[in-house]
């Protein structure tokens, strides 16, 4: 609790509640107090305002946020309580038995009126021109709990208080004069995010919200403020005065620029995507996205493949028809044996392309369909589900004492996971350690070692650090899918494997609890690997085909120079990125806002992208393409419609179908039997994972690499690097 | 000759007033009723393409009794800026094709683009 010193003693009352699973055995007694008259039944240690929630009244609010700490700044939430000589803040203000509320009294009506007339005196006219116009909370609590005349007279023209716009970065947008003090996105900066950037200045009028000196909003959450700001003194930059929100339209779907899968709400205007917002899922993002979810898509309007190229005699790909790209394709792979023909997954495909790639190299007798994220496949490798699944889920986290990072920066790879460590590490004293190259996780956490020297030594059982494991109540353990990718993955799963049975085992956690966790990076990957993928290129690197489709593969695993100089390659993806540069056919499929489709995050969690935009030019859906192909090279698919290839999804896997659902993993006991049989031996070399600084986080695959906002970001991150006022 | 009755639906016989640049004739005869006195018969090659646009405009005037006096006797001054005359094109390869001003919403990869 202490961790967080500026709002330790305003937490108080708040975190004892959150933290109410670990902490009472029993639930506490409720009281009773009174709304308007009717009788509410609340934990004590409720406020006031969430009382009024439970009874069914809204108090109007400007700094309360429900998921950072009370600041009881705005005095909005002003009500009248009966025997107390003057209105309280609600927000701020613990229940006590048989309190009566009155929050439609004349008292709170005065009081709210008087609030809302001193923040319009200093608030500039200009919602006009105001990005936040429509969904301003301001304007909405004006309207509703407002004056309807206004006292406010400049007779002298001296003008509203005015104040300087703060430059802190190409993505949030600050105009200060329109800001009412409400300091959610300090909180948020010091509560969630963990970058100690925003602050005030000044006291009463001369406050100012900032970030002292000029310098960037260093975060990987920053665009989150922007949702939290009540009026519109912090925008977006990239949306700026290019839409209203009663203009466009809201389509509810997934991110997939993470495995975390983050909830989105797309809105779009004139078939094209204008912002994406969160959307709330309480086990996965709650209401956060990371600035990459947010800000890349305006990479989804740049370098997208519209049309099929063919190479012709000279070597350079030239634009063609639907017709010849699929007659040349399906040739080509009726033309060579099937064992010489390969599939090679990337990471933003979805499981319906997946799985329509998958029956078709089947069907044509060929075995080898890859992931470019690679997993080591030695032991139970990726036949037992628990061995690749964050088994404990995101929301689990906030129930476990010790989290042990293996090899990943979840800072970076999974931000929205970060931030529901910090928020265990604030609320319910999480301890947090690290075996890897230390990396700045906005949280302090123990630095155990950073090779797998200290791996093989917890796993024996002879390192201090095994023995916290073993007495922790309910620990993790969550290895980064880069460290299983290095080439001695297989034996450093297993030593995993058995640090978090052992721990499983003698922490008397119970049989529901799971240890073991794998952070995977990439959106298709538990798809491709519950649907039976290899994972990792080396069949193909083995015995390299004559035929190579790539399915959006864009990590660049594999180069003209792993394979034949005969061998035709078909790429089929939406962007043009690493794949197109050796292929010889391109077919453009569509990306994930332009899609129905099903994608399973980090957690076994399968969800769905819903169809926002219609695909350029003559771009198609990826199953379809290869539906197509399959029924011009003589081996049709059994499916001609959605409905069809998600029955066959749920014959493979009944998991891929079951969408919102994480299905539990078993198995960790012969899972970790079969890892006893792994051979090989950890190499002594210190576990880096890929991204270890904020500059590495914006562009990570084909879409954020398109973007030029991400490219701004990169930019900036690397300017302000400069900046001599930076800490460390 | 099937043509000619054809552009201009009956048999007309009158003075050769003159010819322009572009092969077409101009006609009068005054026996026949004011707007009906003055006719163009339409250069053959052009066919059943025919068309009021392929009437230059100093004839135009003329057949249209803007003036009397045709520019076979009374050429038109040339001025440096006038262009030579060219006739409607709709519905010929060479049309007019209005084009959007507006940025592409898409920004399509060209495989010269390299990645």
């Amino acid at each position: 609790m202490l961790r967080l010193w500026p709002t330790c003693r305003a937490l108080r009352a708040q975190s004892l509640i959150r933290s109410s699973s670990r902490c009472y055995a029993t639930e506490p007694e409720k009281i009773e107090v009174f709304v308007d008259g009717n009788p509410v039944y609340v934990e004590p240690g409720t406020t006031v305002l969430q009382a009024c929630a439970d009874g069914g009244v809204q108090i109007p609010r400007f700094c309360y946020h429900e998921r950072l700490s009370i600041a009881g700044n705005c005095r909005m939430c002003l009500v009248e309580i009966e025997k107390s000589p003057k209105p309280q803040a609600s927000c701020a203000m613990p229940v006590m038995k048989g309190m009566r509320i009155k929050t439609d009294s004349e008292v709170s009506r005065k009081a709210r009126e008087g609030v809302m007339e001193f923040l319009l005196a200093n608030h500039p006219l200009d919602c006009p021109i105001c990005d936040q116009g429509g969904e301003c909370d301001l304007q909405d609590q004006s309207m509703v709990f407002g004056s309807d005349r206004s006292r406010f007279t400049d007779i002298h023209f001296a003008g509203k208080r005015a104040v300087e716009d703060k430059n802190i970065g190409p993505l949030v947008k600050t105009i200060m004069t329109r800001c009412i003090h409400c300091t959610r996105c300090i909180r948020f900066a010091n509560e969630v995010a963990g970058v100690e950037e925003l602050g005030t200045t000044g006291r009463g009028n001369e406050m100012q919200v900032g970030t002292y000196v000029e310098k960037l909003f260093r975060s990987e959450l920053s665009g989150n403020v922007i949702d939290l700001c009540p009026v519109g003194a912090l925008t977006s930059k990239p949306y700026a005065f290019t839409a209203r929100p009663w203009e466009t339209r809201k389509t509810e779907s997934i991110d997939v620029m993470d495995a975390l899968g983050s909830n989105i709400v797309v809105s779009t205007r004139t078939n094209e995507v204008m912002r994406i917002l969160p959307r709330m899922n309480e086990d996965i993002n709650e209401e956060w996205i990371s600035d990459k979810t947010r800000f890349a898509y305006d990479g989804l309007k740049r370098q997208r493949l519209a049309f099929p190229y063919i190479k012709d005699a000279s070597g350079t790909l030239q634009q063609t028809s639907w017709e010849k790209a699929l007659m040349t394709a399906a040739e080509k792979i009726s033309s060579v044996e099937g064992s010489q023909i390969a599939g090679l997954a990337g990471g933003l495909v979805d499981a319906e392309a997946l799985i329509s790639l998958k029956d078709l190299l089947n069907k044509l007798g060929s075995e080898s369909l890859c992931t470019e994220e690679i997993f080591p496949m030695d032991g139970a490798g990726t036949d037992l589900r628990s061995n690749y699944l964050l088994n404990t889920k995101i929301a689990g986290i906030e129930e476990a004492d010790l989290v042990l990072f293996i090899g990943t920066n979840p800072r970076f790879e999974a931000p929205l996971l970060n931030a529901r460590v910090r928020k265990s590490w604030i609320h319910n004293e999480l301890d947090v350690a690290l075996i890897g190259t230390p990396v700045d996780l906005t949280y302090d956490y123990e630095h155990v070692g950073e090779s797998t020297d200290v791996l093989k030594k917890i796993a024996q059982g002879n390192h201090p650090f095994a023995k916290r494991l073993n007495s922790a109540k309910k620990p993790m353990v969550v290895v980064g899918s880069s460290a299983l990718q290095r080439k001695d993955g297989g034996a450093i799963l297993a030593a995993v494997s058995t640090i978090a049975n052992t721990a499983r085992v003698n922490s008397g956690c119970g049989d529901s609890w799971k240890v073991l966790n794998v952070l995977h990076r990439v959106a298709s990957q538990v798809a491709a690997l519950d649907l039976g993928y290899k994972a990792g290129v080396d069949v193909i690197r083995q015995n390299p085909p004559k035929v190579l489709f790539l399915l959006g593969a864009d990590a660049g695993v594999i180069t003209r120079q792993d394979l034949p100089k005969d061998c035709f390659v078909i790429y089929q993806g939406h962007h043009g990125d690493e794949g197109v540069n050796m292929a010889d056919l391109v077919l453009p499929g569509v990306a994930y806002t332009e899609k129905n489709a099903t994608y399973v995050n980090t957690e076994g969690r399968a969800q769905q992208t819903r169809l926002a935009v219609s695909p350029p030019g003559q771009a198609k859906e990826d199953w379809k393409i290869i539906r197509a192909l399959s029924e011009i090279a003589g081996k049709k698919l059994p499916y001609d419609n959605i409905a069809e290839v998600r029955h066959r999804l749920s014959q493979v896997s009944p998991n891929l179908t079951r969408y919102g659902d994480a299905e539990d993993a078993n198995y960790f006991k012969q899972a970790q039997q079969l890892a006893g049989l792994v051979k090989g031996q950890m190499e002594p070399t210190p576990m880096t994972p890929p991204m270890l600084e904020l500059k590495d986080f914006y562009m990570t695959d084909s879409i954020s690499r398109a973007s030029q906002t991400m490219a701004k970001c990169v930019q900036a991150v690397q300017e302000s690097e400069k900046n001599p006022y930076l800490e460390d | 000759m099937k043509i000619l009755f054809y552009s201009i639906d009956e048999i007309k016989e009158g003075r050769l007033v003159g010819e322009d640049d572009y092969g077409n004739k101009y006609y009068e005869n005054n026996y026949y009723f004011f707007s009906s006195n003055r006719w163009v018969r339409y250069n053959p090659n052009v066919n059943m393409e025919y068309d009021g646009s392929q009437v230059p405009p100093e004839w135009h005037r003329w057949l249209h009794y803007i003036t009397d006096e045709p520019p076979s006797t009374h050429p038109p001054e040339l001025k440096k800026w006038m262009q030579p005359h060219k006739p409607n094109m709709s519905g010929t390869d060479k049309k007019y094709v209005p084009y959007s001003t507006t940025k592409p919403k898409v920004d399509v990869w060209q495989p010269s683009q390299g990645k």
